[in-house]
């Protein structure tokens, strides 16, 4: 054996691999050749050290997430199992329903499919009616729900929950009075300019409202805020509500009112005009 | 039955087929709808194969993770078993194939947050006073910086108790590749080993 043999033996050595025959060829020439002999034993010091690695349990969790898989896999097979004998006996009592000869075939297939469209046809006109209704009913009381919560958190001592009633109003399809009243009440007094702000953000989505728009353009003249008045400067102009201009005017003529908002007041009743 | 050519078979393939309790026959029964039968396989197989991914990925929850997943995968494939090949040649393959998708969630998850795992190499920890605690440590670290088909050719043969004609069968490659394969991630692993020693010493 040479050496270039022997190295491709060297991996069924360490292994144990190895047949009589050979290992003891293999053996003759190591015992010769000391190139060899040296990469031997450096190949096997590594694998034999290898064994120092120690071999590791896994956690007692593993076992049980195994055996809870393994029953909850074979209660899936066997209902799997009776679903498909129960369906194979519904349909070989069925399939002794159906008629031999095809020209009775065909004909029942017929019969079958206008009774299926007609019942369908019906069902559906009655459903559908039904279902508006119902929706429609149910949309109404989502909408009554939420008038009542937005009110009562108007009214509550935490901004943030007066916060919250403005964010539920302008989540109301059709606001009544009430909604209204309490968004312009809220306007004009909390406290909380933030709140105030909302509620012009909540306004402005119901400003088709008669109400709204006068509610508005008084609402102007009493703000102190900055803030809240070019809000409602910007609300006014942006729907063009020409009775703002008066307001505006007046707004105008006030000596402690802050610059930004006198020139935007300014501005605004250009746009107006 | 057993004909004078049959001299030859091994005892070990003669219980494969005929003992009612070795792996394969076990693995028939499961892919015949008889799963409990894996419960069996699980007790036989389930530690040495966290410990061949406890040493690929280095990390405990992962390698118990992927053990779950490759008794998942035998139930979910049971059916496409066939008595031809070993049990635990077929039961590694899929261990590797839930390896390599394992590797693939990794580096998705990793782009994200590699800065804030720990990583998945074992690091030598700071008070070891044991020769034999470093010994391991440097080999787990050596063995980490081999390639990933060098590790899992040399892991199969010296820890998995996988005859290199096995190992062929499940890379799908001939043996003698396997074999020089086995004979370069040793050669490797000793130098990177020395080299680490060679770091540590004082």
């Amino acid at each position: 054996m040479n050496c270039e043999r022997t190295k491709e033996f060297l991996a069924d050595y360490l292994a144990g691999e190895l047949d009589e025959k050979t290992l003891a060829e293999a053996q003759a020439h190591l015992a010769g050749c000391a190139a060899c002999r040296e990469e031997l034993e450096s190949l096997s010091a590594i694998w034999t050290k290898l064994g120092v690695l120690p071999k590791e349990q896994p956690s007692a969790a593993l076992r049980s997430r195994f055996y809870d898989m393994l029953e909850a896999y074979k209660e899936g097979l066997e209902k799997g199992g009776t679903a498909a004998r129960i369906y194979q006996t519904i349909s070989s009592r069925l399939s002794r329903l159906m008629p031999r000869r095809p020209t009775y075939q065909l004909a029942l297939a017929l019969v079958l499919i206008i009774a299926g469209l007609g019942s369908g046809y019906l069902l559906n006109v009655r459903f559908r009616s039904n279902a508006r209704f119902e929706v429609a009913t149910l949309k109404q009381e989502v909408n009554d729900m939420r008038r009542t919560v937005a009110v009562s958190l108007l009214k509550q001592a935490s901004a943030s929950e007066r916060l919250m009633g403005v964010s539920w109003s302008s989540r109301v399809d059709r606001p009544g009075d009430e909604i209204i009243t309490a968004l312009l009440e809220t306007l004009d007094h909390d406290p909380n300019v933030n709140v105030r702000l909302a509620a012009v953000d909540a306004l402005y989505l119901f400003y088709g409202h008669p109400e709204v728009k006068d509610g508005l353009v008084r609402s102007l003249a009493g703000q102190t805020s900055p803030l809240v008045q070019l809000a409602l400067i910007d609300l006014l102009v942006g729907i063009r509500e020409r009775r703002a201009a008066e307001a505006l005017e007046r707004l105008i003529q006030d000596e402690k009112l802050n610059p930004k908002v006198k020139k935007r007041a300014e501005l605004g009743l250009a746009q107006l005009s | 039955m057993l004909e004078s050519k049959s001299i030859w078979v091994s005892p070990n393939d003669i219980r494969r087929f005929v003992d009612p309790t070795s792996d394969n026959r076990l693995m028939e029964e499961v892919g015949a709808g008889r799963v409990e039968r894996l419960a069996i396989l699980f007790e036989r197989h389930h530690v040495m194969l966290f410990n061949f991914f406890l040493r690929l990925t280095g990390n405990r929850s992962h390698s118990e993770d992927l053990v779950q997943d490759v008794f998942f995968r035998i139930l979910k494939y049971r059916k496409t078993y066939q008595g031809q090949s070993k049990f635990s040649v077929w039961m590694y393959q899929i261990a590797r194939n839930a390896h390599v998708d394992h590797l693939r969630k990794r580096k998705q998850e990793m782009s994200l947050d590699d800065q804030f795992e720990e990583p998945a190499s074992p690091e030598i920890p700071a008070v070891e006073r044991l020769n034999s605690d470093i010994d391991i440590s440097l080999l787990r670290i050596a063995l980490d910086r081999l390639p990933l088909r060098k590790k899992e050719v040399l892991l199969l043969s010296r820890f998995q108790e996988m005859k290199y004609r096995e190992i062929a069968e499940l890379l799908g490659c001939d043996i003698g590749s396997i074999k020089s394969t086995v004979h370069r991630a040793i050669k490797d692993l000793g130098r990177i080993y020395l080299e680490l020693q060679g770091g540590e010493s004082p």
